[in-house]
């Protein structure tokens, strides 16, 4: 008999006088949480970016691409999508207990997420080359905050995948223990959403 | 049932070191958070003795006009980043688990990061002093332009600046580590109507501080990026973005400071008057309300900046509410008082501390909130006396309460009960002599934040007045440590055994200092006070 088996351990799984639930799983609140608190860094840059080009002391040179050609960030929104749902169905996969959606589905997302990454560094390339940098105005400033900032959450979404990929090819996941793939598949659902933002405002407005 | 005896080795004087460096129990860690930023209250108050000896009189110079400026900035970053933040998360981090009955954080690692991290920022901040000699200089609001490089070169402003970044990462780690803990790790029972309220106040505090520092964070990397890459963020625009940012963080940071302080009154409280804290509903919704609107009054900073009248009508109006939920909380700990059998221990004086000295500092709030009252007071001492008001009268009252109400728990010996009323006492009435004077100075029209005055300003008097207060504060300081090297660490407190206060809450219910698991076994919580109910289970029916 094991020194942690005592006689009350029993009685501890009994039902207990208030119900208890069976509660969400503390590595996916960690994320949500976690989450919660990236959306407001961002709220933070949005505001500064709104602030800024709204203000009317700043007069923003006719130059510098307020309207951007859209067609690179278009073409990689549309690989940030690919990524998401291949990271869906990894999830869901190991939901099934599917091993090989999770390693497979992974793999797709990371790589894209590897691609996206590659296209914004040509994209920033296209920026400074026509000299438009984060130093030329208060705009440049905060129009690169929010494509550097979003970036750089990508490559942490990314390492983050090859982080449970590793693991997935560890055999480390199974149906009932998938806690750190819903927090990268929730973290990544939230960099899409952030791009859709950054994407629609910059672009777009 | 074979027995097996492990030998357990005794660490040596260098274990222990690596003991304590590479823990993760949320005991020493609190521990620790305590120790570390009361290093930073005594350095931060240092800090301000030399700014009241600077103007205790006019014209003096003792210190030069630039350092007085390091002065009060250090002092303020420090007491409000590197001492009441982190010493109530401190307080938070020993005392949660237990009132939950669980044996650690949901994080414990994530949890010592958290400390070192805290502990690292907070000497990048101080370190100014040491690399290039001058620390940041900007008073903590480092509004830009003054913060930018051209007025603010040294690479002091460039460090402090960093120490605030990773200090915000510390902050949000930990809220994210309080809110699941509270949320996943609560004893069977604990529905969320008898989450002990202490904890309350902290998930309220951990939800604010997981919403309001990052956009603290990211505007001091926007700022950073401005002195070191030429960015423009700051350079060119409207300098009321920065004060956006800024105090989009720093309102809601004086509830941070100030809940959790509310949530030790409120456990103190129900225990010296023996009665069950009053309207507890009410209290618990008042909390969540004053952190609720904690985030929509930011803008009664800036009332002088030229922000558009509605809108500063609307944050007046904000600015007013706020003190609808405060008001509920005083009537209901005045109520938990009321007709019960009250013992005027040191804990409950410190929270008289608080009432009495805390209901000042909030209605002077509601008086400089009105915009016309504010165009007046405004970077005035008027304004120095109110947020002492609140922050000295209202945390650092709560966090001695906290101090003397815990210690028993954390280190198993009590505080002498003559020195604390001594200390109690002389910081009472120190703290008064100090920051009432400067109410009436800022009536007067003195400036904060200047290094000297002319003496026909007729400012003399309060100011020397004000100065002995300050040194009034310093010796109850010193008492209270003169305290606990006698009591604690020359071991000469009574022993103070589980439950010496006969509380009301689950730390009681094991021994003084806890064992490193917390709970042999984990209790089952049938009410908000299952202390009290196993108390009184066991004199209605002795054990047989």
């Amino acid at each position: 008999m094991s020194a942690f088996t005592s006689p009350q351990s029993g009685s501890i799984r009994q039902p207990l006088p208030a119900a208890r639930r069976k509660r969400p799983d503390r590595g996916l609140l960690g994320a949500i949480a976690f989450i919660a608190s990236e959306s407001m860094f961002f709220s933070g840059l949005f505001v500064a970016y709104f602030f800024l080009r709204t203000d009317t002391s700043l007069t923003i040179r006719s130059d510098q691409p307020l309207h951007p050609s859209i067609a690179l960030p278009l073409f990689n929104t549309l690989i940030l999508t690919v990524s998401v749902v291949a990271m869906a169905w990894a999830e869901r996969g190991i939901a099934k207990n599917r091993q090989r959606n999770l390693i497979i589905g992974t793999t797709i997302a990371a790589a894209l997420g590897l691609i996206f990454m590659l296209l914004q560094s040509v994209e920033f390339s296209r920026f400074i080359t026509a000299g438009f940098t984060p130093n030329s105005s208060a705009f440049g400033s905060t129009f690169f905050a929010l494509l550097i900032f979003h970036v750089l959450r990508v490559f942490a979404g990314v390492t983050f995948m090859v982080i449970v990929l590793i693991r997935a090819l560890m055999g480390q996941f199974t149906q009932n223990r998938r806690s750190a793939v819903q927090a990268c598949a929730a973290y990544w659902y939230f960099i899409f959403i952030v791009w859709l933002l950054v994407f629609a405002v910059l672009y777009g407005m | 049932m074979a027995s097996v005896s492990i030998p357990i080795e005794k660490p040596g004087t260098w274990g222990k070191v690596a003991e304590w460096l590479t823990t993760v129990d949320h005991k020493r860690i609190g521990i620790m958070y305590l120790a570390s930023s009361f290093f930073f209250f005594l350095l931060s108050g240092i800090f301000a003795l030399v700014i009241r000896l600077q103007l205790a009189a006019p014209g003096l110079k003792i210190v030069d006009q630039n350092v007085y400026n390091e002065l009060f900035t250090m002092h303020g970053t420090g007491m409000i980043f590197l001492f009441v933040i982190p010493f109530l998360v401190g307080l938070g981090n020993y005392i949660v688990p237990l009132q939950l009955g669980a044996r650690d954080m949901a994080f414990p690692r994530i949890n010592a990061l958290s400390f070192w991290m805290l502990l690292f920022a907070g000497l990048v901040m101080e370190g100014g002093f040491l690399i290039g000699g001058t620390a940041s200089n900007a008073a903590w609001t480092a509004y830009v332009p003054l913060s930018t490089k051209q007025f603010s070169p040294q690479v002091g402003m460039d460090i402090w600046l960093f120490g605030i970044v990773l200090l915000g990462i510390s902050s949000t780690l930990g809220g994210v580590n309080f809110l699941v803990t509270i949320y996943t790790m609560r004893a069977p029972g604990m529905t969320l109507w008898r989450i002990p309220f202490f904890t309350w106040s902290i998930i309220v505090t951990a939800a604010m501080i997981l919403l309001a520092t990052p956009v603290l964070t990211a505007a001091l990397i926007m700022l950073i990026s401005d002195r070191n890459f030429n960015t423009q963020f700051f350079t060119t625009a409207n300098p009321r973005l920065w004060q956006n940012m800024f105090w989009f963080y720093s309102h809601p940071a004086v509830y941070i400071m100030i809940l959790p302080a509310m949530g030790v009154l409120s456990e103190v409280i129900p225990v010296f008057s023996r009665k069950p804290l009053f309207g507890w509903k009410a209290m618990v919704i008042s909390t969540i309300l004053i952190g609720v609107l904690g985030f929509s009054t930011w803008v009664h900073h800036m009332f002088v900046t030229g922000v558009d009248p509605m809108v500063e009508r609307f944050f007046m109006f904000t600015t007013m509410v706020i003190a609808v939920p405060t008001g509920v909380k005083m009537f209901s700990w005045i109520a938990t008082m009321w007709k019960g059998s009250v013992s005027l221990k040191t804990p409950l004086l410190m929270c008289l501390g608080f009432l009495s000295t805390f209901v000042i500092g909030g209605i002077s709030g509601v008086i400089q909130g009105a915009i016309p009252i504010d165009m007046q007071v405004h970077n005035t001492y008027w304004v120095v006396a109110h947020f002492h008001y609140v922050l000295f009268g209202g945390s650092v009252f709560g966090i001695f309460a906290g101090l003397y109400y815990w210690l028993p728990k954390i280190t198993g010996r009590m505080l002498n009960d003559k020195l604390g009323k001594v200390q109690f006492v002389i910081m009472w009435i120190g703290f008064n002599t100090t920051f009432f004077p400067m109410h009436i100075l800022g009536l007067e029209g003195m400036p904060r934040r200047i290094a000297t005055y002319a003496a026909d300003r007729g400012w003399d008097i309060p100011n020397l007045i004000a100065t002995i207060g300050a040194f009034m504060i310093a010796a109850s300081v010193l008492v209270f440590m003169i305290n606990y090297v006698v009591s604690i660490i020359a071991r000469k407190g009574e022993v103070a055994g589980d439950d010496p206060w006969e509380g009301n809450t689950l730390e009681w219910a094991t021994s003084s200092p806890p064992p490193v698991y917390n709970f042999a076994h984990i209790p089952v919580v049938t009410s908000n006070r299952p202390v009290y109910d196993k108390r009184v289970a066991a004199q209605v029916k002795p054990e047989g």
